[in-house]
Parts: C-alpha cells; structure tokens; sequence
C-alpha cells in the first residue's frame, strides 16, 4: 500500500519536473530573443512522440519534445539540425530528458513543411547515460 | 378434464424449453467471456514483453534518479543554439595547431584545439577555451 502510493507521488514529481524543464526551456528562449541574443524565438512543447524510438522510460502519449522555431520564414534543413544537434550534444540535458520520459526530439519552424526529429536513445551513450 | 391436462403438458413442455434456451444463452456468454479474458491475458503477456525488450530496461531506479536530478543551464544552451557555430569556426581558425608548427606552443595548441573540437557546441566551454587560447597563445582574438 504504501509502495503504492510513494510510486503515485513520483508519478506526479516527474510530470511536475517535466512542466518545469519545458518552462525552464521557454524562459530561457524568451529571454534570449528579448536580449537580441536569439533571432529567432523557440518554443518547446510536449508531444506523442515517434512510437518506433520508445525505451522503457518512454511517457505514454507524451514522448516528443518539440522545439519550434517562430522564424516566419522556413528555416533550411541543416539550420534545424544544428538546433537539434544542440540538443543532443548537451550530456545533461540529453540524460534528464530520457529518464524523464522522453524519447524522441522534433524541431520545425513555423513556417514550411520541413523537419527533423532523433530518437533520444541512440544518444544515451554519447551522454554517458549508461555509466 | 383432457383439456386441462393437455394445458398442463403444454405448460411444462413450454417451461422445459425455456429452460434449455436459457442454458444455452449462458453457455455461450461464458464461452464469449471466455475467449475476451484469454485475448486480454494475451496481450497483456506481450505490452510485458515489448517493454522488457525496450533499451534501457537493464537499468536501476538509483540509476534513473541521479539522471533525473542533474542540472541543466538553460542560458548555455540558449546561447550554444545561437553563438557556438560562430565562435567555433573563429577559435578553430586562430588556434589551429598548423599556425604553431616548429614553435615551442605547437603542443599546447594542439591541446587546446583538440579541446575546441570536443566541445563544439558548448558555448561556456568555448569561451573559456578562447579564455585560454588569449592567454596561453598570446593570440589577439
């Protein structure tokens, strides 16, 4: 019983430490596109994710984390990559995002029909997430 | 008198068939019921199963949680997305090992570079390598 209800309360920590990493994403994009540090305005949300890049950490319908950019234009293949790339190569954040359910990284811009996402877990390593 | 024992053969003959379609009527909802539990034990073996195949199902929770707990600098990101391209391709021009060949810095470029080349796309560490690069290679940046 008490099992239970100390893994309900964890179910709820890590929904609630998602919502602030997102936040956390979001304020820090806020603030460098305000400062003229940023050119473009990023946004990160939470999405159902690719199902074929799940591991068992993956989050039922809620495995995506997109970025998209506020560009106003569509932004070229190799600009999107290099956001994503970003991304993955930043050890921690690569580690926090798998353990946190995610399994999958999606970044588009608001204009245009390209897009890039990455399965999380082919990156674990490079993260060093298995030692 | 006939009459009313024939009623009565009637009536019993109409019971006894209720009966027997009401047997009937239970014996298949018990097979339908049957057959529903057996699909869904089926597949619950299987979610099991696909889930112990999945990556990372070796892992503890211990494990998991020191993942979860790391800190992420989010204004390092934020400026790595914007400003690391940039300054990587500056630093991996002017602190190129071939611009120090036969001089007593070669090795220490050679560090530093390789330093560079490691973090790409960390802008903090960038600029404390381009820190270093001013100080140590006395390269006006």
């Amino acid at each position: 019983m008490w099992y239970k209800i100390i893994e309900i309360r964890e179910w709820f920590g890590e929904m609630a430490e998602r919502y602030r990493l997102v936040k956390d994403f979001n304020r820090a994009a806020k603030n460098a596109f305000i400062s003229g540090n940023a050119p473009t305005l990023l946004e990160a949300k939470i999405t159902r994710g690719d199902s074929s890049y799940r591991h068992n950490f993956s989050k039922w319908m809620g495995g995506g984390f997109r970025i998209k950019a506020l560009s106003g234009r569509p932004l070229p293949k190799h600009e999107l990559i290099e956001i994503g790339r970003v991304v993955l190569d930043n050890e921690e954040l690569t580690r926090r995002m798998i353990s946190l359910g995610w399994d999958t990284l999606e970044v588009h811009a608001n204009e245009g029909y390209l897009g890039a996402k990455w399965a999380l877990k082919d990156f674990a390593n490079i993260g060093g997430f298995l030692n | 008198m006939r009459q009313i024992m024939t009623i009565i053969q009637n009536e019993s003959l109409v019971k006894e068939s209720i009966a027997n379609s009401n047997s009937i009527i239970t014996s298949i909802w018990f097979w339908i019921s049957l057959v529903e539990f057996l699909i869904i034990i089926f597949f619950i073996i299987k979610l099991l199963k696909k889930k112990n195949n999945l990556a990372f199902s070796d892992l503890s929770k211990e494990q998991l949680k020191k993942a979860q707990s790391t800190n992420v600098d989010m204004d390092n990101l934020m400026n790595s997305i914007n400003g690391s391209k940039e300054l990587y391709k500056t630093l991996s021009k002017t602190c190129h090992p071939d611009r120090f060949i036969n001089s007593d810095k070669q090795n220490l470029a050679e560090n530093i570079f390789q330093e560079i080349s490691k973090n790409k796309r960390n802008y903090n560490k960038l600029i404390a390598l381009k820190q270093r690069a001013i100080n140590e290679l006395n390269i006006n940046l």
